[in-house]
Protein backbone atom coordinates (compact mmCIF):
# COMPACT_ATOMS: atom_id res chain seq x y z
CA UNK A 1 0.00 0.00 0.00
CA UNK A 2 2.62 2.34 1.33
CA UNK A 3 4.81 1.60 -2.17
CA UNK A 4 1.62 2.75 -4.20
CA UNK A 5 1.12 5.29 -2.37
CA UNK A 6 4.87 6.44 -2.80
CA UNK A 7 4.35 5.65 -7.01
CA UNK A 8 1.31 8.09 -6.96
CA UNK A 9 3.23 11.16 -5.55
CA UNK A 10 6.80 10.56 -7.79
CA UNK A 11 4.24 10.32 -11.52
CA UNK A 12 2.20 13.52 -10.13
CA UNK A 13 5.74 15.14 -8.50
CA UNK A 14 6.84 14.27 -11.97
CA UNK A 15 3.99 15.98 -14.21
CA UNK A 16 4.76 19.09 -12.32
CA UNK A 17 8.08 19.30 -13.15
CA UNK A 18 7.36 17.65 -16.46
CA UNK A 19 4.87 21.22 -16.92
CA UNK A 20 7.72 23.32 -15.86
CA UNK A 21 10.03 22.07 -17.96
CA UNK A 22 7.48 22.36 -20.95
CA UNK A 23 6.74 26.00 -19.63
CA UNK A 24 10.39 27.25 -19.88
CA UNK A 25 10.82 25.49 -23.37
CA UNK A 26 7.93 27.47 -24.67
CA UNK A 27 9.19 30.85 -23.06
CA UNK A 28 12.52 30.25 -24.41
CA UNK A 29 10.73 29.58 -28.08
CA UNK A 30 8.85 32.57 -26.86
CA UNK A 31 5.53 31.28 -28.02
CA UNK A 32 4.46 32.04 -24.26
CA UNK A 33 5.11 35.62 -23.33
CA UNK A 34 7.22 35.48 -19.62
CA UNK A 35 5.11 37.50 -17.93
CA UNK A 36 2.46 34.89 -18.00
CA UNK A 37 5.34 32.27 -18.13
CA UNK A 38 5.79 33.16 -14.58
CA UNK A 39 2.85 32.34 -12.78
CA UNK A 40 2.66 29.16 -14.69
CA UNK A 41 6.13 27.65 -13.74
CA UNK A 42 4.87 28.45 -10.31
CA UNK A 43 1.85 26.70 -10.60
CA UNK A 44 3.87 23.80 -12.22
CA UNK A 45 6.20 23.59 -8.92
CA UNK A 46 3.65 23.65 -6.49
CA UNK A 47 1.93 21.18 -8.35
CA UNK A 48 5.65 18.58 -7.98
CA UNK A 49 6.12 19.60 -4.69
CA UNK A 50 2.73 18.35 -3.18
CA UNK A 51 3.10 15.90 -5.48
CA UNK A 52 6.28 14.82 -3.91
CA UNK A 53 5.44 15.41 -0.50
CA UNK A 54 1.42 15.38 -0.06
CA UNK A 55 1.78 15.20 3.83
CA UNK A 56 1.88 19.47 3.42
CA UNK A 57 -1.63 19.17 2.24
CA UNK A 58 -2.42 16.51 5.28
CA UNK A 59 -0.79 19.06 7.55
CA UNK A 60 -2.51 22.15 6.02
CA UNK A 61 -6.49 20.42 6.15
CA UNK A 62 -5.30 18.95 9.88
CA UNK A 63 -4.81 22.69 10.81
CA UNK A 64 -7.87 23.82 8.97
CA UNK A 65 -10.24 21.34 10.42
CA UNK A 66 -10.83 19.97 6.88
CA UNK A 67 -11.34 16.00 7.40
CA UNK A 68 -10.70 14.67 3.75
CA UNK A 69 -7.39 16.69 2.95
CA UNK A 70 -8.08 16.23 -0.96
CA UNK A 71 -10.95 18.36 -0.68
CA UNK A 72 -8.66 21.09 0.45
CA UNK A 73 -6.17 20.74 -2.16
CA UNK A 74 -8.95 20.35 -4.88
CA UNK A 75 -10.71 23.47 -3.83
CA UNK A 76 -7.93 25.69 -3.61
CA UNK A 77 -7.30 24.60 -7.16
CA UNK A 78 -10.43 25.56 -8.87
CA UNK A 79 -9.85 29.14 -6.38
CA UNK A 80 -6.77 29.95 -8.53
CA UNK A 81 -8.57 28.56 -11.66
CA UNK A 82 -11.35 31.28 -11.02
CA UNK A 83 -9.09 34.11 -10.33
CA UNK A 84 -7.29 33.03 -13.56
CA UNK A 85 -10.28 33.01 -15.84
CA UNK A 86 -11.31 36.30 -14.19
CA UNK A 87 -7.82 38.09 -14.72
CA UNK A 88 -8.10 36.77 -18.55
CA UNK A 89 -11.37 38.35 -19.12
CA UNK A 90 -10.53 41.40 -17.57
CA UNK A 91 -7.42 41.35 -19.60
CA UNK A 92 -9.36 40.10 -22.85
CA UNK A 93 -11.86 43.51 -22.31
CA UNK A 94 -8.90 45.83 -22.09
CA UNK A 95 -7.37 44.45 -25.30
CA UNK A 96 -11.00 44.26 -26.85
CA UNK A 97 -11.20 48.04 -26.52
CA UNK A 98 -7.80 48.62 -27.86
CA UNK A 99 -8.64 46.25 -30.69
CA UNK A 100 -11.60 48.37 -31.45
CA UNK A 101 -10.17 51.80 -30.96
CA UNK A 102 -7.53 51.05 -33.32
CA UNK A 103 -9.45 50.05 -36.34
CA UNK A 104 -11.77 53.04 -35.77
CA UNK A 105 -8.69 55.29 -35.72
CA UNK A 106 -7.36 53.44 -38.89
CA UNK A 107 -10.46 53.92 -40.48
CA UNK A 108 -11.05 57.51 -39.43
CA UNK A 109 -7.35 58.15 -41.05
CA UNK A 110 -8.27 56.28 -44.07
CA UNK A 111 -11.04 58.76 -44.88
CA UNK A 112 -8.40 61.40 -43.61
CA UNK A 113 -6.19 60.03 -47.06
CA UNK A 114 -8.94 59.42 -49.23
CA UNK A 115 -9.99 63.50 -48.97
CA UNK A 116 -6.72 64.83 -48.69
CA UNK A 117 -5.88 62.16 -52.13
CA UNK A 118 -9.50 64.21 -53.52
CA UNK A 119 -8.24 67.73 -53.10
CA UNK A 120 -4.66 68.14 -52.05
CA UNK A 121 -3.59 71.07 -50.40
CA UNK A 122 -2.52 73.91 -52.18
CA UNK A 123 1.31 74.44 -52.00
CA UNK A 124 2.06 75.97 -54.39
CA UNK A 125 2.93 79.59 -52.91
CA UNK A 126 5.81 77.53 -50.54
CA UNK A 127 9.14 78.74 -51.32
CA UNK A 128 11.62 75.94 -52.32
CA UNK B 1 -21.65 72.36 -37.17
CA UNK B 2 -23.94 69.62 -37.46
CA UNK B 3 -22.78 66.20 -39.02
CA UNK B 4 -25.22 63.00 -39.91
CA UNK B 5 -23.25 60.09 -38.92
CA UNK B 6 -25.03 56.54 -40.62
CA UNK B 7 -23.79 53.19 -39.48
CA UNK B 8 -24.34 51.27 -42.67
CA UNK B 9 -23.52 47.06 -43.42
CA UNK B 10 -24.50 45.81 -46.87
CA UNK B 11 -26.92 48.39 -47.45
CA UNK B 12 -26.26 49.04 -51.11
CA UNK B 13 -29.93 48.37 -52.32
CA UNK B 14 -31.43 51.33 -50.25
CA UNK B 15 -28.20 53.86 -49.05
CA UNK B 16 -28.60 56.05 -52.31
CA UNK B 17 -31.97 56.35 -51.65
CA UNK B 18 -31.45 57.31 -48.06
CA UNK B 19 -28.52 59.50 -48.86
CA UNK B 20 -31.00 61.14 -51.67
CA UNK B 21 -33.97 62.25 -48.63
CA UNK B 22 -31.31 63.74 -46.47
CA UNK B 23 -29.71 65.56 -49.03
CA UNK B 24 -33.57 66.68 -49.90
CA UNK B 25 -34.11 67.80 -46.01
CA UNK B 26 -30.96 69.12 -45.11
CA UNK B 27 -27.25 70.87 -46.12
CA UNK B 28 -25.82 69.10 -43.32
CA UNK B 29 -23.13 66.74 -44.31
CA UNK B 30 -23.35 63.25 -44.42
CA UNK B 31 -20.98 60.29 -43.12
CA UNK B 32 -21.17 57.19 -43.81
CA UNK B 33 -19.27 54.92 -41.18
CA UNK B 34 -19.00 51.14 -43.56
CA UNK B 35 -18.94 48.43 -41.08
CA UNK B 36 -16.49 46.08 -43.38
CA UNK B 37 -19.42 45.61 -45.77
CA UNK B 38 -19.33 42.81 -48.64
CA UNK B 39 -21.06 45.13 -51.39
CA UNK B 40 -20.64 47.60 -52.69
CA UNK B 41 -21.87 50.00 -50.46
CA UNK B 42 -19.03 52.22 -50.04
CA UNK B 43 -19.09 53.06 -53.63
CA UNK B 44 -22.75 54.37 -54.28
CA UNK B 45 -22.48 56.49 -50.90
CA UNK B 46 -19.44 57.96 -52.03
CA UNK B 47 -21.25 58.67 -55.24
CA UNK B 48 -24.19 59.92 -53.14
CA UNK B 49 -21.76 62.57 -52.28
CA UNK B 50 -21.31 61.26 -48.34
CA UNK B 51 -17.85 61.24 -47.15
CA UNK B 52 -17.31 57.26 -46.03
CA UNK B 53 -15.24 55.98 -43.18
CA UNK B 54 -14.35 52.09 -44.39
CA UNK B 55 -13.92 49.83 -41.05
CA UNK B 56 -11.52 47.26 -41.70
CA UNK B 57 -13.46 44.96 -39.36
CA UNK B 58 -16.61 44.36 -38.90
CA UNK B 59 -17.75 46.17 -35.21
CA UNK B 60 -20.96 46.38 -34.94
CA UNK B 61 -23.70 49.00 -35.02
CA UNK B 62 -22.34 50.78 -31.86
CA UNK B 63 -18.86 50.38 -33.00
CA UNK B 64 -19.56 51.64 -36.16
CA UNK B 65 -21.59 54.53 -34.68
CA UNK B 66 -18.80 55.43 -32.19
CA UNK B 67 -16.27 55.66 -34.91
CA UNK B 68 -18.41 58.42 -36.37
CA UNK B 69 -19.06 60.06 -33.14
CA UNK B 70 -15.05 59.69 -33.17
CA UNK B 71 -14.29 61.44 -36.32
CA UNK B 72 -17.02 64.56 -35.67
CA UNK B 73 -15.62 65.25 -32.25
CA UNK B 74 -12.01 65.68 -33.92
CA UNK B 75 -13.29 67.40 -36.46
CA UNK B 76 -15.07 70.23 -34.22
CA UNK B 77 -18.51 69.36 -34.98
CA UNK B 78 -20.90 70.04 -31.99
CA UNK B 79 -24.06 68.05 -33.21
CA UNK B 80 -24.55 64.98 -34.41
CA UNK B 81 -26.99 63.00 -35.75
CA UNK B 82 -27.06 58.78 -35.96
CA UNK B 83 -29.76 57.54 -38.17
CA UNK B 84 -30.01 54.35 -39.78
CA UNK B 85 -29.15 53.30 -43.05
CA UNK B 86 -31.95 51.11 -43.90
CA UNK B 87 -34.84 54.20 -44.37
CA UNK B 88 -36.33 53.68 -41.41
CA UNK B 89 -35.85 56.85 -40.05
CA UNK B 90 -37.78 59.91 -41.84
CA UNK B 91 -35.32 63.06 -42.87
CA UNK B 92 -38.38 65.04 -43.04
CA UNK B 93 -38.26 64.34 -38.95
CA UNK B 94 -34.94 66.06 -38.87
CA UNK B 95 -35.75 69.23 -37.42
CA UNK B 96 -38.22 68.25 -35.04
CA UNK B 97 -35.29 66.03 -33.11
CA UNK B 98 -32.87 68.57 -33.82
CA UNK B 99 -34.68 71.43 -31.94
CA UNK B 100 -34.47 70.48 -28.41
CA UNK B 101 -30.99 69.92 -28.47
CA UNK B 102 -30.11 72.88 -30.72
CA UNK B 103 -31.85 75.07 -28.20
CA UNK B 104 -29.94 73.94 -25.34
CA UNK B 105 -32.98 72.19 -23.50
CA UNK B 106 -31.40 68.98 -23.81
CA UNK B 107 -28.45 67.20 -24.23
CA UNK B 108 -29.74 64.52 -25.94
CA UNK B 109 -32.96 63.95 -27.83
CA UNK B 110 -34.04 60.00 -29.13
CA UNK B 111 -36.21 59.91 -31.94
CA UNK B 112 -38.94 57.92 -30.56
CA UNK B 113 -41.91 55.39 -32.08
CA UNK B 114 -42.96 53.16 -29.94
CA UNK B 115 -45.55 51.69 -32.58
CA UNK B 116 -43.29 49.94 -34.45
CA UNK B 117 -41.57 46.45 -33.36
CA UNK B 118 -42.96 42.96 -32.72
CA UNK B 119 -44.69 42.34 -29.38
CA UNK B 120 -41.28 40.31 -28.55
CA UNK B 121 -39.83 44.12 -28.87
CA UNK B 122 -42.16 45.90 -27.07
CA UNK B 123 -41.90 43.10 -24.06
CA UNK B 124 -37.83 43.56 -24.22
CA UNK B 125 -38.19 47.50 -23.80
CA UNK B 126 -40.71 46.99 -20.63
CA UNK B 127 -38.01 44.92 -19.43
CA UNK B 128 -35.16 47.15 -19.99
CA UNK B 129 -36.90 50.11 -18.27
CA UNK B 130 -37.54 48.31 -15.81
CA UNK B 131 -34.29 47.19 -14.80
CA UNK B 132 -32.22 49.86 -16.05
CA UNK B 133 -34.42 52.39 -14.41
CA UNK B 134 -34.14 54.61 -17.50
CA UNK B 135 -37.28 56.98 -18.38
CA UNK B 136 -37.27 56.30 -22.28
CA UNK B 137 -40.13 55.39 -24.54
CA UNK B 138 -38.48 54.29 -27.45
CA UNK B 139 -34.65 52.94 -25.88
CA UNK B 140 -33.55 50.82 -28.61
CA UNK B 141 -33.98 53.74 -31.11
CA UNK B 142 -31.07 54.89 -33.17
CA UNK B 143 -32.13 58.08 -34.34
CA UNK B 144 -30.79 60.54 -32.22
CA UNK B 145 -29.29 63.79 -31.92
CA UNK B 146 -26.23 64.06 -29.59
CA UNK B 147 -24.33 67.85 -28.73
CA UNK B 148 -20.84 68.24 -28.24
CA UNK B 149 -20.34 67.09 -24.50
CA UNK B 150 -22.67 64.02 -25.56
CA UNK B 151 -20.30 63.45 -28.31
CA UNK B 152 -17.46 63.76 -26.38
CA UNK B 153 -18.61 61.31 -23.37
CA UNK B 154 -19.20 58.76 -25.80
CA UNK B 155 -16.36 59.10 -27.69
CA UNK B 156 -14.06 57.70 -25.14
CA UNK B 157 -13.02 54.38 -24.22
CA UNK B 158 -15.66 53.77 -21.73
CA UNK B 159 -18.42 53.64 -24.75
CA UNK B 160 -16.18 51.49 -26.75
CA UNK B 161 -17.18 48.48 -23.82
CA UNK B 162 -20.39 48.89 -25.22
CA UNK B 163 -22.03 46.16 -27.69
CA UNK B 164 -25.32 47.68 -28.33
CA UNK B 165 -26.18 51.43 -28.50
CA UNK B 166 -29.33 51.07 -26.05
CA UNK B 167 -28.96 50.96 -22.70
CA UNK B 168 -25.45 51.02 -22.23
CA UNK B 169 -25.11 54.15 -24.07
CA UNK B 170 -27.95 55.88 -22.00
CA UNK B 171 -27.09 55.05 -18.81
CA UNK B 172 -23.52 56.32 -19.46
CA UNK B 173 -24.90 59.86 -20.83
CA UNK B 174 -27.08 59.63 -18.06
CA UNK B 175 -24.26 58.48 -15.00
CA UNK B 176 -22.47 61.86 -16.39
CA UNK B 177 -25.23 64.05 -15.63
CA UNK B 178 -26.36 64.43 -19.14
CA UNK B 179 -30.18 64.95 -20.10
CA UNK B 180 -31.67 62.91 -22.53
CA UNK B 181 -35.61 63.31 -23.89
CA UNK B 182 -37.79 61.51 -26.52
CA UNK B 183 -39.12 63.17 -29.25
CA UNK B 184 -42.15 61.16 -31.24
CA UNK B 185 -41.00 60.71 -34.82
CA UNK B 186 -42.86 58.74 -37.11
CA UNK B 187 -40.49 55.55 -38.66
CA UNK B 188 -40.68 53.78 -41.83
CA UNK B 189 -40.73 49.31 -41.87
CA UNK B 190 -37.24 48.19 -42.67
CA UNK B 191 -36.33 48.90 -46.38
CA UNK B 192 -33.90 46.18 -46.09
CA UNK B 193 -33.13 42.96 -44.61
CA UNK B 194 -34.23 42.77 -40.95
CA UNK B 195 -33.21 44.04 -37.53
CA UNK B 196 -29.37 42.69 -36.49
CA UNK B 197 -30.78 41.44 -33.16
CA UNK B 198 -34.55 40.66 -33.49
CA UNK B 199 -34.25 37.94 -36.18
CA UNK B 200 -33.70 34.92 -34.15
CA UNK B 201 -34.27 33.28 -30.54
CA UNK B 202 -30.71 32.68 -29.62
CA UNK B 203 -29.53 36.18 -30.44
CA UNK B 204 -32.90 38.07 -28.81
CA UNK B 205 -31.99 35.89 -25.90
CA UNK B 206 -28.25 36.59 -25.95
CA UNK B 207 -29.00 40.57 -26.28
CA UNK B 208 -31.87 40.12 -23.42
CA UNK B 209 -29.59 38.78 -21.08
CA UNK B 210 -26.83 41.11 -22.04
CA UNK B 211 -28.58 44.29 -22.29
CA UNK B 212 -30.09 43.09 -18.85
CA UNK B 213 -27.21 42.28 -16.89
CA UNK B 214 -25.74 45.85 -18.39
CA UNK B 215 -29.01 47.43 -16.90
CA UNK B 216 -28.83 45.82 -13.77
CA UNK B 217 -25.43 46.61 -13.18
CA UNK B 218 -25.57 50.39 -14.31
CA UNK B 219 -28.93 50.99 -12.52
CA UNK B 220 -28.52 54.43 -11.24
CA UNK B 221 -29.62 54.00 -7.43
CA UNK B 222 -29.55 57.28 -6.37
CA UNK B 223 -33.16 57.61 -7.32
CA UNK B 224 -34.11 54.86 -5.55
CA UNK B 225 -33.68 56.76 -1.94
CA UNK B 226 -34.74 60.31 -2.99
CA UNK B 227 -36.43 61.72 -0.19
CA UNK B 228 -40.17 62.41 -1.56
CA UNK B 229 -39.79 65.54 -0.34
CA UNK B 230 -37.66 66.63 -2.82
CA UNK B 231 -34.11 68.23 -2.45
CA UNK B 232 -32.43 69.39 0.52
Amino acid sequence: MARIEQMISIVTGSIGLLVAAIIIFMMRRDTLHAQHGMGWIIVALCFALLGFSPEIIDYIAQNFGVAYPPVLAITMAIAVLVIKILLMDIERSRIEVRNQRLIQRMAMLEADLKSLKKNPPDTTGLKE
Amino acid sequence: MTVILIPAFNEADVIADVLGEIKAACDFPVIVIDDASTDNTVAIAEQAGATVIPLSAQLGAWGATQTGLRYALRNGYDTAITMDADGQHDAASLAALLEPVSTGATDVAVGACTQRGSWLRHIAWKMMKQTSGLRLEDITSGFRVYNRKAIRQLAGWRATLLDYQDIGVLLLLQSKGLSIVDVKVPMQPRRNGKSRVFHSWVMVVYYMCLTLTLGLSKRKFAHRYRSPYGAH
